[in-house]
């Protein structure tokens, strides 16, 4: 609970209209996109970050556990308030301050909806690189704090890779700036430490980001295929031949019928894999690449090979793929989706895994992944009404991840850790680099109050102070 | 004063617990060709060399992952992985010697940094040991991974102040099937930044974008202002550049050792030489053009380095990355720091806080 004396200080920060505190408004803030809840006390609508600071203070100053929150579309419970608390939301600082083409910079602040950058600078031919598949309505600060991904990573870099600069608030509640629109400032790379800290090191209040020029030429590909196995040769018959797609996407023959229901993408409902192949350069070099992927596909027994005629048939492949989620919302009740990343070659493999896990467990996963990199997305559905159905999926997830680890690869590629693997972060790490993460985490937040009970197994996430016994919130 | 050689990683991270244990200021190092740059470096009472971790570790062509030794010269590893057409283009100066875990706690960088990158973005995993005598691991084998905190950011570029690399993984490149070398000239750096500006914001895609002015395009045998393009593809592509570049002379890739040893010939001839990094945004880059000492720069990136022939010349803009042979003259290494450098100070302390790795090594300040 926020004790009266806190609340009223809250409100004399942000103002009666900058808080949200009755219960069926917190509701609506006690999950993102993974199956994780806890409820806040209260979340906070700062405009600045003076007042984001203050908010800080605050917390200290009662000893409140705090969180921030970008759209909620996280998908492993990274801003979910697991001890309850102050959220605090950045929701009203949503401004794009600067685009700055001549010096292929924009300065954002947190709340700016990813998709939004580029939108803003498209007309001038510019992009922002990283594209998840939910960057219609996720945040950038919530981008920064997970290191999203997305399909064109491949070729251009995940967050990381574009993040030049940060305003951030440290859990003392003092403001301290790392880079900027310059590249090589001297000094340690604090920008790249505390991307993709998860939002347990530092609030993100402005962010400097790196703009890319648009390609002279797209070509979008569909290949299909009566054989997933086929599907995954085929990405690695790709970097064999060092042909470099910006994109490669796979879609299970289960998945690409959900799709094909949900959006009309133009989908096979009848094969048994898809890989959606973007290529993007100059024109010379893109129509030499389409030839050698169209050999690739045929190598590996592609039954088809489709190549968007339009920006509009373009488009509609990639709706299918973007808006997969929620096709799947259309037929099961609840999924579950995992982010394990393998080495390219462990790709068919993996699908073979993936499919004895389902059976084993009684339970319909399908996949659809960032095949050219590795980072698979097995969708695991259940009954979130049967009783025992979300063990089961959460168990057969676990069993996904030990096999990605086996093979060389990671828990996560792009979801991040959060509440949901950090348990599994003790397979991947040894203690002593676990320890040197809580020493991290300690030495910025040594009470323990920004965003606990995340990424590291609990027990080791906070050294000196125990927080209080966490609650295991989640009645689904 | 006490060598060693500690040649698997455990065996580094033991080295360091020991030094660490009985309180020696410790002076760490790969190949040690770059004891001119950070400093001024303090005293130190042994010396630790990685120049023995040279071993590959893993290397799967077809995932497009390698993970070598930190000792491993640079040279070595891209000769390695020139036999299947993969790089790591880092091209750092010292390019014949420079181990992997210098080139990256020095954060050096080369000219294809425009297309490529630099260290922070090829780099994917790392185990580094500590004075407790850990060894740390961080990312992994796998190109996307954001599992745990990504302390290989803070290493590369930390001048072995905060721990030692001792496995290094990176994400490969494939070469692309030609390349070629273009130069344009011009009279003023006006002109020059004009052409940079075309460049960059058209369709073209070049690896590398060099400027230099007339006082360093001497050094490498050329004249005037001078844009220096390096660009990958097919032959179709390659004409592609040959067209819009106009009036480019097509140059040997040759020029690019020049470019990247740049650094060390000027040093070998200058005792008392320094030379200074500016960053600025791409706008902001007129003024070190146009200076007479002579200036290379990343056009496409907005870092350039002036080459001072000793202290006189030097104005404090930027940090003085490289200093005299005599480590005189080192004061105002690093003029303005703002008020991140307590949080790196915080983050030292928590390594090394008797403070005994590679002292003095970030310009004086850490």
């Amino acid at each position: 609970m926020i004790p009266a004396a806190a609340h009223q200080e809250v409100l004399a920060v942000v103002g009666p209209r900058g808080v949200l505190d009755r219960p069926e408004d917190l509701t609506l803030y006690e999950y993102d996109g993974s199956v994780d809840k806890a409820r806040p006390d209260m979340v906070a609508f700062p405009r600045s970050t003076e007042e984001v600071a203050a908010l800080v203070r605050i917390a200290n100053k009662y000893h409140l556990p705090f969180v921030g929150r970008g759209a909620g579309t996280g998908l492993s419970g990274g801003m979910v308030a697991r001890a309850g608390g102050l959220m605090i939301s950045f929701a009203r600082m949503n401004r794009i301050l600067e685009i700055d083409l001549p010096n292929e910079r924009v300065v954002v602040q947190p709340g700016v909806v990813n998709l939004d950058v580029t939108l803003a600078v498209q007309g001038d031919g510019y992009f922002y690189a990283p594209d998840p598949s939910s960057q219609r309505a996720c945040t950038i600060g919530g981008n920064v704090s997970e290191n999203a991904g997305g399909p064109h990573t491949l070729a251009y870099g995940v967050t990381t890779n574009h993040v030049l600069g940060l305003e951030v608030v440290l859990p003392d509640g003092s403001i301290v700036t790392t880079g900027g629109k310059e590249t090589d400032q001297p000094g340690y790379d604090l920008t790249g430490l505390f991307t993709g800290n998860e939002g347990t090191m530092v609030l993100v209040t402005k962010v400097w980001l790196r703009l890319m020029r648009a390609p002279e030429m797209v070509k979008t590909i569909l290949a299909i295929y009566n054989s997933a196995e086929d599907a995954g040769r085929t990405v690695q018959e790709i970097t064999a031949r060092a042909i470099t797609p910006v994109a490669v996407e796979m879609l299970d023959g289960l998945m690409l019928r959900m799709v094909e229901e949900a959006t009309g993408a133009g989908y096979p409902l009848d094969a048994a894999a898809v890989l959606l192949i973007e290529l993007e350069g100059l024109k010379e070099a893109v129509e030499e690449q389409v030839e050698q992927i169209r050999q690739c596909c045929a190598a590996c027994n592609a039954r088809e090979f489709r190549i968007a005629r339009s920006a509009e048939e373009r488009d509609l492949l990639w709706k299918g793929r973007k808006n997969a989620f929620g096709a799947v919302g259309r037929v099961a009740s609840a999924y579950y989706v995992q982010d394990g990343v393998v080495p390219r070659t462990q790709i068919a493999g993996t699908l073979r895994v993936i499919g004895e896990v389902a059976d084993r467990h009684g339970l319909k996963i399908s996949n659809i992944f960032h095949a050219g990199d590795g980072n698979m997305h097995p969708i695991i559905m259940f009954d979130k009404h049967k009783p025992g159905d979300l063990e089961r999926a959460q168990r057969a997830g676990e069993e996904i991840l030990e096999h990605c680890i086996r093979v060389g690869g990671s828990i996560t590629g792009e979801h991040g850790v959060g509440m949901e693997k950090n348990e599994m972060m003790g397979h991947l790490f040894d203690e002593a680099s676990l320890a040197m993460i809580g020493r991290f985490k300690n030495l910025f937040d040594p009470e323990c109050r920004l965003n606990p009970g995340k990424v590291l197994p609990l027990g080791k996430g906070c050294m000196e102070i125990r927080q209080r016994p966490l609650s295991a919130a989640s009645e689904i | 004063m006490e060598i060693l050689h500690p040649d698997t990683p455990a065996g580094l991270a033991e080295a360091l617990a020991a030094a660490g244990a009985a309180r020696q200021r410790i002076r760490l190092g790969g190949a040690f060709t770059k004891n001119r740059m950070g400093g001024p470096v303090g005293p130190a009472d042994a010396v630790v060399s990685t120049d023995r971790l040279t071993r590959v570790l893993q290397y799967e062509p077809k995932d497009l992952t390698i993970s070598v030794e930190a000792g491993l010269r640079v040279a070595e590893l891209n000769r390695v992985l020139a036999e299947n057409r993969q790089m790591v283009p880092l091209d750092p100066p010292f390019g014949a010697q420079a181990t992997v875990g210098g080139v990256l706690a020095a954060n050096c960088t080369g000219p294809r940094r425009r297309l490529y990158g630099t260290g922070r973005d090829l780099v994917i995993g790392m185990k580094f040991a500590t004075l407790r005598g850990e060894l740390i691991q961080t990312g992994g084998m796998v190109v996307k991974n954001v599992a745990g905190l990504d302390m290989g950011k803070l290493l590369v570029g930390s001048f072995g102040t905060l721990a030692a690399m001792a496995v290094v993984n990176f994400k490969l490149i494939p070469m692309p099937p030609e390349t070629g070398t273009f130069a344009q000239r011009f009279e003023t750096a006006v002109d020059l930044l004009e052409a940079r500006d075309r460049l960059v914001r058209g369709v073209l895609q070049p690896a590398a974008v060099d400027l230099l002015n007339p006082a360093a395009a001497r050094r490498v045998g050329l004249d005037g202002f001078v844009l220096l393009v390096q660009a990958g593809g097919n032959r179709a592509v390659m004409a592609r550049y040959a067209s819009e570049l106009t009036r480019a002379e097509a140059l040997d890739d040759g020029i690019w050792e020049r470019v990247r040893e740049f650094t060390p010939e000027f040093l070998g001839e200058h005792a008392s030489g320094m030379v200074e990094r500016r960053w600025s945004t791409l706008e902001g880059m007129r003024a070190v053009m146009e200076l007479k000492e002579p200036v290379v720069a990343r056009g496409g990136n907005g870092v350039a380095w002036v080459y001072h022939a000793n202290g006189e010349t030097y104005r404090g803009a930027g940090v003085m990355e490289w200093g005299p042979e005599d480590g005189t003259g080192r004061a105002a290494g690093w003029p303005e720091p703002g008020a991140e450098l307590d949080v790196m100070r915080r983050i030292k302390n928590m390594f090394d806080p008797a403070g005994l790795l590679n002292a003095g090594r970030l310009y004086g300040r850490i």
